[in-house]
């Protein structure tokens, strides 16, 4: 158990948390939460990992916003929060913390509490066919009705002058990816200003997580953003497992890192193929492709499910990795490996690759820092930030590992990101399968009750980034609230920036570069 | 055979044989690719398939979006008929003057850059500012290397260029080479090649040419498609046959004809292998790079005409 000590160094004057587990959490009175805030986010350096809210107006109580703060290395989050109970008015941070703009307007699009202050608080993911009186995650808000079509409007950004025109694309889009419209401002082929507009496929899934049965919750968060499936329910689990104080087994922790790794390993893969392959370098795309499938195999295998579905349970993993199993991967990798090396050797060879990939889609650090960008992107703009290092969980913390990071924050940037951290996944699996201790891989089936009236918070490195699971139970020790911040929520809002004043045709080559998950945004 | 004979022949010859050269260039992009790939004769089965659907046509579209499938298809294979594919017989025929066919060729892709703004589709828009930014780079380089052949056979007949060339001495070739080279590039720009443009991309904000018939569907894409097909068939013959004019027919005799129909498809496959190897090594240049390329090819192409004149 952790002492108050420990989070000392981390507490503002003024205030006065309760310390549970690795949590600090306690009420800051309205007026006072916008300097608490300053005071964590800058200085004490802390992150802004997000801001959410619950509704307690039918427990007796009103609407609480949660400002969850990270400690990186420490493993510890101080969560100051306010209560709303007769205003539906709260303090926008926005023109202090840049980042907190988003998590402020989907508050507001979701809870119908307006961040006063705000310099533009537009909706956030429903569009303007959903009525703007009606805020689904209130709990007086029935699930299972659909409400009436609205008709609303929808204000892009608009840039005025001689020659601009504007080319709308998507949600509906040639090749076979998910839906998101975007608004292209161009004057001939430059791009003046880029507005996504998501939320196509937004279905309820933090409501749902507050009406499922408890067993169910976990396929749900495994279905968020379904190339993530076992990170996102890594993270999910880590927060539960908080909340029951479920002991994980040690073999369990390190089978999560070679399963989670393996999904980055597939991912990163499939990207670094798809980056050559939409600057039309036709090799490298189906090796990339090829690459990937060597490791889906093997994920069907060790599993049966080519998403590790099902593979994470409350308190361990489902599926063990026999020896021999194990020895074989172990062979598969090192060969992998080398198929990998190979690949990049005949890609780097290609000028005309190469020049595709310099200077484009050039990622400013300041705007990087300001958004709180996380994951690839982040690191590619020279943010050593890895919630695998910064937050230990499972068995990172035993195993070798090294942040890789670049400096230029272009599209040839976040490839070699992808590069370097496929090489170390590989490692990081060799060294997991040559350490996996003995014993079980779960603490088997057993009742999960969770703790009343408590908070966690679980983290993972997922392979787009950081995903942060906010996790509430209420006066029965049911899930009162889930938040989800999967990475893309916080990395969408960058990419117009990444985009400005390159050529359209680049665009789908920064996009691709980018990657951000559409379903685990728009939740 | 008569004269009239070929001229039907080869108005046949392109349409006929083209989707295979497309079919080829893509199988072996698949092998390169560590794909086994679809068969040499898909392109025919998907233009066959296009045939048989229904159409959907926007309620904006005027006259030239439906005429002008028709006409670039009747300029392609009016083309295919007016270049020397089988013999360098034919010189009577009034569209075998090098003018002639590069400003007719022109004529199909101003048609093209219209039908594609005729919907008012973003896309077609882009497509047809891109494809004329190219189009008029390409002139130059086009022009010039054909050209450079002329002031060497001291005719713009392109049925006369070939017969001269096929005689000329191998030290006089260097010129010829160099003009070859200006040629290709300006090639791979008209017909919608790599660097210039990705004829298998799904990326809509990249095209240039499959932006432009984003809009069409059923007959008039199977039209379009087949016609692109016809162009590339049409600039690799030029390419064959004009800077390496061996194999043509001495006489309009059916054995000889079939014979050089022969060493044109030969040369032909060895064109398409080139352009796989090309498409399936190179990553596509950036669009502001393009011109970089398209001023070598006329800057090439000049050197050429100065070495020659």
């Amino acid at each position: 158990m952790l002492s108050s000590s420990s989070f000392a160094a981390y507490i503002p004057p003024g205030f006065k948390p309760k310390f549970e587990g690795n949590l600090a959490t306690g009420a800051v009175s309205v007026s006072e939460i916008a300097g608490v805030c300053h005071d964590l986010y800058f200085t004490r350096g802390l992150e802004l990992k997000t801001i959410t809210a619950t509704d307690e107006r039918n427990r007796g109580g009103g609407f609480r916003i949660f400002y969850v703060f990270g400690v990186p290395k420490q493993n510890l989050f101080i969560i100051p929060y306010i209560v709303l109970a007769d205003t539906a008015e709260f303090p926008s941070l926005t023109k202090d913390i840049h980042e907190a703009s988003s998590y402020e307007r989907r508050i507001m699009t979701f809870f119908g509490l307006s961040p006063a202050g705000h310099p533009h608080p537009r909706p956030l993911i429903l569009h303007e066919n959903w009525p703007a009186d009606v805020f689904p995650l209130r709990q007086d808000f029935n699930w299972q009705e659909r409400p009436a079509a609205a008709r609303g409007n929808y204000e892009f950004y608009r840039v005025e002058g001689e020659g601009i025109y504007e080319i709308p694309v998507g949600p509906v889009h040639a090749g076979i990816i998910e839906p998101g419209h975007f608004r292209f401002s161009v004057a001939g082929e430059e791009i003046m200003l880029l507005e996504a507009k998501l939320g196509y496929k937004h279905k309820g899934i933090e409501k749902l997580f507050e009406n499922l049965p408890l067993a169910s919750t976990l396929r749900l968060a495994e279905r968020i953003s379904g190339d993530t499936s076992f990170t996102h329910a890594l993270a999910f689990c880590q927060a539960i497992e908080q909340l029951t104080e479920l002991p994980v087994p040690r073999r369990a922790a390190y089978l999560r890192v070679i399963f989670s790794e393996l999904e980055r390993l597939a991912n990163h893969a499939n990207d670094i193929g798809f980056i050559m392959l939409d600057t039309g370098y036709s090799f490298g795309g189906s090796q990339g492709a090829r690459l990937r499938e060597v490791i889906m195999r093997w994920n069907e295998r060790l599993t049966g499910s080519r998403f590790l579905r099902g593979v994470n349970v409350f308190g361990g993993v489902a599926k063990d990795i026999t020896p021999e199993a194990g020895n074989e991967l172990e062979a598969a990798l090192q060969a992998w490996q080398r198929d990998f090396d190979q690949v990049i050797a005949i890609a780097e060879d290609s000028h005309s690759l190469l020049n595709r990939l310099e200077d484009t889609g050039k990622l400013d650090y300041q705007l990087a820092v300001d958004h709180g960008i996380v994951g690839v992107a982040g690191r590619a703009v020279g943010l050593k930030k890895d919630a695998r290092l910064d937050y230990p969980y499972a068995a990172y913390a035993e195993l070798p590992l090294e942040i890789a990071v670049e400096k230029d924050g272009d599209v040839r940037s976040r490839f070699y990101v992808r590069v370097k951290e496929a090489r170390s996944s590989v490692a990081l699996i060799l060294a997991a399968l040559k350490n996996l201790p003995r014993g079980e891989c779960s603490v088997g089936e057993q009742r999960v009750k969770l703790a009343r009236n408590r908070c966690a918070v679980g983290l993972a490195e997922g392979w787009r980034g950081e995903i942060v699971y906010f996790v509430m139970t209420g006066d029965t020790g049911d899930l009162a609230r889930v938040d989800v911040r999967d990475p893309s929520f916080v990395n969408w809002a960058v990419l117009g920036h990444a985009g400005r004043g390159n050529v359209v045709p680049d665009f789908p080559l920064i996009n691709k570069s980018f990657n951000l998950s559409y379903s685990g945004n728009d939740l | 055979m008569s004269l009239f004979g070929l001229w039907f022949l080869q108005l046949l010859l392109v349409p006929a044989l083209s989707p295979l050269f497309i079919g080829i260039v893509r199988r072996v992009k698949a092998r390169l690719q560590n794909r086994v790939g679809a068969r040499v004769t898909q392109p025919y089965r998907d233009i066959l398939k296009l045939f048989r659907k229904d159409e959907v046509v926007s309620a904006d579209a005027s006259w030239i979006f439906s005429s002008a499938p028709y006409l670039i298809f009747a300029v392609s294979i009016l083309l295919g008929a007016s270049i020397p594919l089988l013999s360098a017989h034919l010189t009577a025929t009034v569209l075998g003057d090098l003018l002639t066919v590069v400003y007719v060729i022109a004529l199909s892709t101003f048609f093209l850059a219209l039908a594609g703004m005729d919907t008012g589709n973003a896309f077609g828009g882009f497509g047809s500012s891109r494809e004329m930014t190219v189009a008029a780079l390409t002139e130059g380089g086009l022009i010039f290397s054909l050209l450079a052949l002329a002031f060497t056979a001291h005719s713009s007949n392109l049925f006369v260029i070939a017969g001269a060339i096929s005689s000329l001495s191998l030290l006089a070739f260097t010129p010829i080479i160099l003009a070859f080279v200006a040629f290709v590039i300006a090639l791979l720009a008209e017909t919608g090649r790599f660097p210039f443009d990705n004829p298998a991309t799904h990326l809509e904000l990249t095209m240039i040419h499959e932006a432009m018939i984003l809009e069409y569907s059923g007959k008039k894409l199977a039209l379009m498609e087949w016609a692109a097909a016809n162009k590339f068939m049409l600039f690799l013959a030029l390419g064959a046959n004009l800077f390496f004019p061996w194999g043509l027919a001495a006489s309009a005799s059916p054995p000889a004809l079939i014979l050089a129909l022969g060493a044109l498809v030969f040369k032909l496959l060895v064109f398409c292998v080139l352009v796989a190897l090309l498409e399936s090594s190179l990553a596509k240049f950036r669009f502001f790079r393009l011109p970089d390329l398209l001023f070598m090819s006329f800057i090439l192409s000049l050197i050429a005409l100065s070495l020659i004149v």
